[in-house]
């Protein structure tokens, strides 16, 4: 990948953590670049570093070393409030669980990062309604959150994540709280989504299914990618 | 989107919302009426001394408010305060009135006494003595007559229709007295009246002290309490220097006092109930807080700004405050509706009856009474919650969503 093409970028990046003195060192000099259109899985064993690199290109912690940029923008030095704007505008997210907010609707829910986004009130319900049928929830939009599956919540935090028009949707063990037939089905929706509408998709997984499923691999171990292997189409 | 997340989040758990709310209701519910019984004991206290024996605007000769005596009087007989407010609008009832000090006695036993001669009629439409009288008859046109109150009657063991000396130490300093028969007997809530007071008829109380046709002062009672201080500078102005012209809370002071001490010991009530109030909502949301931590750093992640949370628990706040703040009113208003004849204390009554207060106090709510909880309930809110919106806001939002 391009320095020009990237979306997300990682240089060097190093994140050491201290606990009571004690230091531990989860990315130890990253490199990796992220592509539009791209559907990549970040692997590796627990304490590898995976969660800790999304969190870095999500924008939602610091990188103690190097740099970590976003559409060529360094993320470094913005203030708390241009992160949560660049969050808002560039970025799209989905957890492993417990990803919406209880208090609101599935449609309220997808609206939500719209709302924040100062789109209007008509075209807010239009593309949520159409995002709604895209994630084959239509009818449910009335719902709560504990009004719905597992497999039901994290389909709606997909079209949340992509309500906003985002560069990327990082997902973070999005198949984790699963069993394999959603999983598949809610990995069927992101392929979709990325085939058709050219969503960039960047997963932290452990699970099999969707490395399996992800165009690129890329492993890490002990804060240092091991390997990135991208597969050729069929 | 704020104020819906801040409503819904409120009722997750409807069970703490529902305690908080109420344990604010209560705590407004039980100041205001505290509040209304206090302030209606000093409204009593108010229109008692203004029926009895005030009235709104009193006018007397020069320097009487620093020398109250016999000598300090009105020569024209009030003729000129009389005209005057005769054509002032606004003013419903005149009356004039001689004063003077006495000792009453009868065949047993004898206490002194202020004497009162008033204009029966005039003095009806201004003080409630005529309708006071609970045994014999007000005073007619039948000279050398008194009303005593019941309480003195009973110490100097007469009744209606006997004969009493009134003793008094006229214009001249010399010492006088007449027989004079009771024409009737009165009970109002002022024991001063009741026990040491004793009105005739202002010819006679004019003939007993020596005044001629002078009078000690007059007495005006104005249509409303609010028109009082537009209509003495209007007296003042139009008698100028020949008289001293003074409204009741100038007779009484004290009274004005009063009703100062209880607004701000209500400030004071208010505040406590509200310091109790915030740990209150304070707790309940620093434990919503903890509870929807990871919820807050997914929020967080897709953009939900720290301004726009703090809005959000600062609302929630609002709220909750709000809705306890209308259930109290509620609550007070039912209850101020419900003892709308008055509050029974007649177990004090004759302590109370010592200071103008009649043995059934009728609460009294004023539009101040609702601003001044509202006012201190918006800060409240507003600082019971600035502790958990700092929590929430210094989550990091990488952690948070770890959380489970």
């Amino acid at each position: 990948m391009t320095d020009g093409g990237a979306i997300l970028e990682a240089r060097g990046v190093t994140k050491v953590y201290e606990t009571r003195g004690v230091e531990t060192r989860a990315l130890n000099g990253v490199d990796l670049a992220i592509g539009e259109g791209e559907f990549t899985a970040l692997s590796g064993p627990s304490g590898s570093g995976k969660t800790t690199l999304l969190n870095l290109f999500g924008a939602l912690d610091e990188p103690t070393g190097g740099e970590v940029r976003l559409d060529g923008e360094d993320l470094a030095g913005l203030g708390a409030a241009a992160l949560s704007e660049l969050r808002l505008r560039k970025l799209g997210f989905v957890f492993q669980a417990y990803n919406l907010i209880p208090v609101l609707s599935a449609v309220e829910n997808i609206e939500f990062v719209m709302v924040l986004q100062g789109v209007a009130a008509a075209e807010r319900r239009a593309r949520a309604g159409a995002l709604l049928r895209e994630v084959e929830l239509e009818g449910l939009g009335g719902k709560r959150p504990l009004e719905m599956s597992g497999g039901q919540q994290q389909r709606v935090a997909v079209a949340r994540a992509i309500a906003s028009r985002p560069r990327i949707v990082l997902a973070d063990e999005p198949t984790a709280n699963l069993d394999s037939e959603t999983a598949s089905r809610l990995l069927d929706l992101m392929e979709r989504l990325n085939r058709e509408q050219g969503v960039t998709f960047l997963f932290s997984t452990h699970d099999p299914l969707v490395m399996e499923r992800a165009r690129r691999n890329v492993r890490l171990k002990d804060g240092r990618v091991v390997a990135d292997e991208t597969k050729t189409a069929a | 989107m704020i104020l819906r997340l801040a409503w819904r989040n409120a009722w997750r758990n409807p069970r703490r919302t529902g305690i908080l709310v109420v344990a604010v209701a209560v705590g407004i519910a039980g100041t205001l009426l505290t509040m209304a019984l206090n302030y209606g004991m000093v409204f009593q206290m108010v229109e008692t001394a203004i029926a009895t024996e005030l009235g709104h605007l009193q006018v007397h000769a020069p320097g009487f408010d620093a020398n109250p005596e016999l000598a300090v009087r009105l020569t024209d007989g009030g003729r000129k305060g009389l005209s005057t407010l005769d054509g002032l609008a606004g003013v419903r009832a005149v009356a004039r009135r001689v004063r003077g000090e006495g000792l009453l006695s009868s065949p047993r036993a004898s206490a002194g006494v202020r004497v009162i001669g008033i204009e029966p009629e005039r003095e009806a439409r201004i003080t409630r003595i005529a309708a006071s009288v609970t045994d014999g008859s007000y005073l007619d046109g039948v000279g050398r007559r008194v009303l005593v109150g019941e309480a003195l009657a009973e110490r100097l063991e007469v009744d209606v229709g006997d004969k009493v000396v009134l003793t008094v130490q006229d214009l001249a300093g010399e010492l006088t007295g007449e027989a004079l028969r009771i024409a009737g007997l009165f009970v109002t809530p002022s024991y001063e009246l009741d026990t040491s007071t004793v009105y005739l008829r202002l010819d006679d109380g004019q003939s007993l002290l020596g005044l001629g046709g002078s009078v000690s002062e007059i007495v005006a009672l104005a249509d409303r309490r609010s028109r009082v201080p537009a209509l003495r500078a209007r007296l003042a102005s139009e008698l100028g220097d020949g008289a001293e012209v003074r409204s009741w809370d100038e007779l009484q002071p004290v009274l004005v006092y009063l009703i100062e001490v209880f607004d701000q010991s209500a400030l004071i009530v208010y505040g406590a109930v509200f310091v109790a109030m915030a740990f209150g909502i304070a707790n309940v949301l620093l434990m919503t807080v903890y509870e929807r931590t990871r919820e807050i750093g997914i929020m967080r992640a897709v953009g939900f700004g720290r301004r726009a949370l703090v809005a959000t628990i600062v609302t929630e706040s609002l709220l909750v405050t709000a809705l306890g703040l209308g259930l109290g009113f509620a609550v007070a208003l039912a209850c101020v509706l419900w003892l709308g004849d008055g509050l029974d204390l007649s177990y004090f009554a004759e302590g109370l009856g010592r200071y103008g207060i009649t043995s059934r106090i009728v609460p009294v709510l004023r539009s101040g009474d609702f601003t001044a909880p509202v006012g201190v309930a918006i800060v409240t809110a507003v600082l019971a919650s600035a502790w958990p919106a700092w929590r929430a806001v210094r989550l990091r939002p990488a952690e948070a969503v770890r959380q489970t």
